[in-house]
């Protein structure tokens, strides 16, 4: 199916566009004249909360590549996780500006097996607190939803992370 | 649909999965299938345990608990253990579902109990050989 990618966000650029209509009725409504395409930045009071989503999604991804670089024996069981929060940022990202995106720093990991998947344990467990934080304070019902999924998945990836033997 | 629409919608579905759990428990064997036992005992608890919460959760927000059904559909006989997990793992995949949609619905305490008991139905999924997903209980975004 072509365009899915964008027939996402156009999801939640939707959904973002009028959270009054799904979300419930403490919050006062939208201009409807803002709902457009895709590209429909967020409604300004969760604009930020996108963002450091965004920016939580991209610091996590950072340590998954960090963990990966540093013990390339580590991939099989990292690339699953990876590949999810591209899928997560994917959506998310279509919400903000071009120049608002992060360019994360660099991470760090060490380079034993055991130690590698610790740092990445706990970027994990820091992201799901992110993710959570940002579903509890969403305006947006829908935005919430799709955090409330992100969190979801991170938790589901993060047990089975837990299984994981180096 | 309001906040008391998506907890009664909530309600009915963990009155159908309590009904389901017990069936499922009765079709195991806790000597042969030790592990899947304990899996279902503890997610029978759990939503025993959510299924009181909704019910207080819908009376404070002034509404009258739905009640459960005298029975519900099972999907095929699960006379084996493979079968009776698969059921098991549906009923936790379908309780993401409801339970994102009542974080959509709801705000505050509401929310924040809905976004534990989704986040525990998803992480559960492990026990039940379920494997993590993108989009737990989002499909249209997969």
């Amino acid at each position: 199916m072509p365009g899915r990618p964008l027939s996402r966000r156009t999801t939640l650029g939707a959904a973002l566009a009028a959270p009054a209509v799904l979300a419930g009725c403490d919050i006062d409504p939208p201009l409807d004249e803002s709902r457009s395409s895709s590209a429909t930045p967020p409604p300004p009071e969760d604009s930020e909360l996108v963002a450091a989503v965004v920016a939580a999604l991209a610091r996590a991804q950072a340590v998954l590549a960090a963990a990966t670089g540093a013990v390339p024996s580590l991939d099989a069981r990292l690339a699953p996780v990876a590949a999810a929060h591209v899928e997560h940022l994917d959506v998310l990202a279509g919400a903000v500006p071009e120049a608002e995106l992060p360019t994360p720093a660099p991470a760090s990991v060490p380079a034993r097996p055991r130690d590698a998947l610790t740092a990445v344990r706990r970027s994990e467990q820091r992201l799901l607190r992110e993710v959570r934080a940002g579903s509890l304070t969403a305006a947006s019902g829908d935005l919430a939803r799709v955090l409330a999924s992100i969190a979801a998945s991170t938790s589901q990836h993060s047990a089975a992370l837990a299984e994981v033997t180096p | 649909m309001t906040t008391l629409d998506a907890l009664q919608t909530t309600l009915a579905g963990e009155h159908a999965a309590l009904w389901t759990y017990g069936v499922l428990g009765g079709r195991t064997s806790q000597s042969a299938t030790p592990d899947l036992f304990d899996a279902l005992t503890a997610a029978h608890r759990r939503h025993r345990s959510r299924r009181d919460q909704l019910r207080s959760l819908v009376e404070d927000a002034g509404g009258e608990p739905v009640a459960a059904a005298a029975t519900y559909e099972l999907d095929g006989p699960l006379l084996r253990s493979t079968a009776v997990q698969a059921a098991a793992l549906a009923i936790e995949v379908a309780g993401v579902e409801t339970l994102i949609a009542l974080v959509a619905q709801s705000s505050g305490a509401v929310r924040e109990w809905a976004l534990t008991e989704a986040t525990w139905s998803g992480t559960w999924q492990l026990e039940l050989g379920g494997a993590p997903q993108t989009w737990p209980g989002a499909p249209e975004l997969d």
